[in-house]
C-alpha cells in the first residue's frame, strides 16, 4: 500500500512537469495546426537559459520564469519567421513536421557548441521531503506541482475569463469567421506562441529540477511522453493534456513501482494505445480535433 | 585481332604474377608491402549517448601513435587515429564500420569494438581481416573461432562476478542491483546472480532501469524499502546522477554505498555525480571494480606519463590510467605494431600469425614495456615479449586474455587510486 502511495504521488510529480510542456505544445496546436517537433529542443533551451542564469546565483523559481518568458520570444519568433510563412506558401504539413524536425536538431547542436556535449546540472537538491500519510514528495517536486497548479489556473482563467482567451479560443475554432469578426489573428497566434513557449521554457527549467543531471537531449527524449500526453487528452486541448500528462506520469511510475522499470515508459504507451483504440479523439477530444489533425 | 592478341597477353601475364605471388606465400619468402601512413580504426561511439566511450578510447591510441611516430613509425610507416563512430547504436555501426573499411587507406589495425555493438562490428572487421584488440566485454566472445580478435580484460560476466567479491570483502553482504538496461550493464548480470549466494551474500532487489528518465523515485523508493547494505550499479553519468540524488532526496540525505564498474572513471560520470549529491560520497561510498595492472611497472609510467604528456588527453589521465579496456587498446596497438615489424609487412592476413608471438615467453627474450625499446629489439635481432600496461598477456584458444581484478576509489579531483585486488582464479572459481 505505501509503494502504491508513494509511486501515485510520484506520478502526480512527473504528470505536473508533463502537463507544463504538454499544454503549451497542445495550445500551440490548437491554434495552428502546426506539428511543432521543434519544441522539445525549446525545452532544452529553457533548461540551459535556466542553467546560465542559476550559475549567476539566481534561484531556480525566478529562473524557471524567466527562461519562460526568453523561450516565449524564441517561439514567437520562430513561428513568425519561419512557419508562418511556410503556412502562407501552402507548404504540406508534413513538409512543415519535417522543418521542425530539422530545426530542432540544428537547436540541439548550436546548443552543444555554447555548453558542450556534458551533463550539466542545477546543483544538489534539498533533502527535504513531504509526507502526507504514506504519500512522499521533495521539496522540489511539491514546488513543481504547485507551480503547474498555477499556471494551469491562470490558463484556464486566461482562456475563459478574458477577451484575449476568447480571441484565442475563436481563432483556434475557425481562423476565416474570427478574422471577419475583427480579431486580428495575426496577434492572437503571436500571444499564443508566446504562453506555449513560456510553458515549454518553464517546463524545461522544471524537467532539469526534475532530473537533477541534464544534457543537450533532454527535450528531445521528454518529447515523446509529452506528446503522448497531448494526443492521450486529445490533441489542441489543453485540459485534455492536463489530465494526459497525469495519466502518463501516474502510469509510468506505477509501472516502475510494480514491474520491471525498464518498461516504465512503454506501460504508458500501451495506455495510450489502447486509450486511442477505445476513444480515438483522445479524453478531451472532439471531431473538430481530429478533422484538424488529419488536414 | 592485335587488340584480342594483347588481352591473351595481359591475362596470361597477369595469371603468372598471381600464380608467383601464391607461391611466394606459401613458402613465406613473399610479403605485400603498403606505402603511405598505417590508419588505426578507433571503433567507439562518438556521437550519442554513448559519445563520451569515443573520447576515451581515442585517448590511448593518441598516446600509442604520438610514441610510434617519435620512434620512427612502423618500418617507416606513420600511424594515424582514424574514428570510426559506430554512436553505438548497431543499425548505425554496420554502414559506418563497412564505409570506412572500404575507404580508410591502409586500414591495418583496430581498437574499441564496445559491448554496445560488438556483435555486429566484430564480424565485419574480422571478415576485412583487420587485426582488432577489442575493449567489448560480452560473455559471447568468451569462446570464440574469430581469427582477428584479440581481448585483454575479462568478460563482463567475470566482472559482475568481482563486482559480488569485492562488495562481499567490504562487508556489504545484502546488496540491491541496479543496472541500466543496456548490453554492456547488463552482461555483468549472470556472474553477480551467480556470484553472490556462492559468497554468503543475498541481493535484496534486483532492477533494470532505463537511461536518462526524467524521475527514478518509484526506483528509489524500492531500493530504500528493500534496505540493502550497497548498491552495485551500473548506469551512464546522468542516470546515475538523477538516480542518486531522487535516493538522497527520499532518504533524508542518506545515500548507500556504491560498488560500480572501474568503465565510470571518467571526468562526466565524477562531475555529473558530484554536481547531484556531493564529492565527498564520490571519494567515500563509491568503489570502482575492473581489471587490474600493476601501476609501479615502467610500462604503466610510460603510458601514464604519455598521457598526461598530450594536451589532449592531460585532462582525463587522472582517472583513465586506471582503467583497463583503455590501457589494453594501448597495449593492442603496441603489440600489433610489433607483429608488423616482426611479418615485415603492416598488412594484417601476414602480421596477425605473429601476434602471439609478440607477447609469448620466450627464453632469453627481452622484455620490452613500450613500442621504441621493442622496435629497437628487433632491429638488433633479439626476440622479445611485450609487458605492457596490463602485465603479461596469456591469450587462451579464443584470444583472450583476463586477469586479476582491483577495486578503485575517486579522488576528490576526479583522479583514482587502486586500494584492493580481487584474485582473478576465486572469480573464475565463481563463475564455473
Amino acid at each position: 500500500m505505501q509503494l502504491l502511495i508513494e509511486a501515485i504521488g510520484f506520478g502526480i510529480a512527473a504528470g505536473a512537469v508533463i502537463a507544463l510542456g504538454a499544454v503549451g505544445f497542445s495550445v500551440q496546436f490548437g491554434m495552428s495546426n502546426i506539428l511543432n517537433i521543434t519544441y522539445g529542443s525549446l525545452m532544452t533551451l529553457g533548461a540551459y537559459v535556466g542553467l546560465f542564469l542559476i550559475d549567476r546565483g539566481i534561484s531556480p523559481w525566478a529562473a524557471l520564469a524567466i527562461a519562460g518568458v526568453v523561450v516565449a520570444v524564441f517561439s514567437v519568433g520562430f513561428h513568425r519567421w519561419l512557419l508562418a510563412p511556410l503556412v502562407r506558401r501552402g507548404t504540406r504539413a508534413f513538409a512543415i513536421v519535417i522543418v521542425t524536425v530539422s530545426a530542432g536538431v540544428v537547436l540541439q547542436y548550436v546548443i552543444v557548441i555554447f555548453a558542450g556535449p556534458e551533463a550539466k546540472s542545477y546543483g544538489e537538491q534539498s533533502a527535504q521531503t513531504f509526507h502526507l500519510g504514506y504519500l512522499l514528495m521533495t521539496a522540489s517536486q511539491v514546488t513543481i506541482v504547485l507551480i503547474t497548479t498555477v499556471l494551469m489556473l491562470a490558463l484556464h482563467l486566461l482562456l475563459t475569463r478574458t477577451t484575449i482567451g476568447r480571441a484565442m479560443r475563436a481563432t483556434a475554432s475557425n481562423r476565416i469567421l474570427a478574422q471577419s469578426c475583427g480579431i486580428n489573428t495575426d496577434r492572437i497566434s503571436d500571444i499564443a506562441w508566446f504562453l506555449s513557449g513560456t510553458l515549454c521554457g518553464a517546463a524545461g527549467v522544471a524537467l532539469a529540477i526534475t532530473t537533477v543531471s541534464f544534457d543537450f537531449s533532454l527535450g528531445a527524449v521528454f518529447l515523446i511522453p509529452m506528446i503522448a500526453a497531448a494526443v492521450l487528452g486529445g490533441i489542441g486541448q489543453p485540459y485534455g493534456a492536463m489530465l494526459g500528462a497525469l495519466v502518463v506520469g501516474t502510469a509510468s511510475e506505477l509501472a516502475a513501482a510494480y514491474s520491471n522499470p525498464a518498461y516504465r515508459e512503454v506501460v504508458a504507451f500501451a495506455i495510450l494505445i489502447i486509450m486511442l483504440l477505445v476513444r480515438p479523439r483522445g479524453l478531451f477530444g472532439t471531431a473538430w480535433a481530429t478533422r484538424r489533425l488529419m488536414t | 585481332m592485335r587488340i584480342l592478341r594483347n588481352r591473351l597477353a595481359s591475362t596470361v601475364a597477369l595469371g603468372t604474377a598471381l600464380l608467383l605471388v601464391a607461391c611466394g606465400t606459401s613458402t613465406g619468402t613473399t610479403v605485400p608491402t603498403q606505402t603511405g601512413p598505417l590508419s588505426i580504426g578507433v571503433i567507439a561511439p562518438f556521437t550519442g549517448p554513448a559519445a563520451e566511450f569515443g573520447t576515451l578510447l581515442t585517448a590511448p591510441c593518441l598516446v600509442a601513435t604520438d610514441m610510434i611516430n617519435a620512434a620512427g613509425g612502423i618500418m617507416g610507416h606513420q600511424a594515424n587515429c582514424v574514428s570510426v563512430d559506430d554512436t553505438g547504436d548497431q543499425a548505425d555501426a554496420v554502414p559506418n564500420v563497412t564505409r570506412a573499411i572500404a575507404t580508410t587507406s591502409n586500414f591495418d589495425m583496430a581498437i574499441g569494438l564496445e559491448s554496445n555493438t560488438a556483435a555486429t562490428t566484430v564480424p565485419l572487421v574480422n571478415d576485412a581481416k583487420i587485426p582488432f584488440f577489442t575493449t567489448n566485454g560480452l560473455s559471447s566472445f568468451n569462446t570464440n573461432s574469430l581469427a582477428y580478435y584479440y581481448r585483454m580484460t575479462p568478460g563482463d560476466d567475470a566482472n559482475g562476478a568481482a563486482f559480488a567479491v569485492w562488495a562481499v570483502k567490504q562487508g556489504y553482504k545484502n546488496v540491491a542491483i541496479v543496472f541500466q538496461n543496456n548490453i554492456g550493464s547488463e552482461g555483468n548480470l549472470p556472474g553477480l546472480t551467480a556470484a553472490m549466494p556462492k559468497l554468503g551474500g543475498t541481493i535484496s532487489l534486483n532492477l533494470t532501469i532505463p537511461a536518462d528518465a526524467a524521475s527514478y523515485s518509484a526506483e528509489a523508493a524500492r531500493v530504500i524499502a528493500a534496505k540493502p547494505d550497497a548498491l552495485i550499479w551500473s548506469g551512464d553519468p546522468q542516470t546515475t546522477a538523477t538516480f542518486l540524488a531522487n535516493y538522497k532526496s527520499l532518504n533524508n540525505g542518506v545515500l548507500p554505498a556504491m560498488v560500480t564498474a572501474t568503465d565510470s572513471l571518467t571526468p562526466d560520470f565524477f562531475s555529473a555525480v558530484k554536481k547531484s549529491v556531493g564529492v565527498q560520497y564520490l571519494t567515500d561510498q563509491m568503489w570502482l571494480v575492473g581489471s587490474y595492472f600493476d601501476q609501479t611497472t615502467p610500462a604503466f609510467n610510460t603510458y601514464k606519463a604519455a598521457l598526461l604528456a598530450n594536451s589532449k588527453t592531460h585532462d582525463i589521465a587522472g582517472g583513465l590510467s586506471n582503467v583497463g579496456p583503455p590501457a589494453g587498446a594501448y597495449d593492442g596497438i603496441n603489440i600489433m605494431a610489433l607483429a608488423m615489424i616482426i611479418a615485415g609487412t603492416t598488412v594484417g592476413s601476414y602480421y596477425n600469425q605473429h601476434i602471439l608471438d609478440v607477447v609469448a615467453p620466450k627464453a632469453g627474450a627481452t622484455v620490452v614495456g613500450n613500442f621504441a625499446d621493442g622496435a629497437a629489439a628487433l632491429k638488433a635481432g633479439k626476440t622479445i615479449q611485450y609487458v605492457g600496461v596490463l602485465g603479461a598477456a596469456k591469450f587462451d584458444k579464443s584470444h583472450n586474455s583476463g586477469g586479476q581484478f582491483a577495486a578503485d576509489k575517486f579522488g576528490a579531483d576526479g583522479s583514482a587510486t587502486q586500494v584492493g585486488v580481487i584474485d582473478g582464479a576465486q572469480v573464475l572459481q565463481l563463475l564455473g
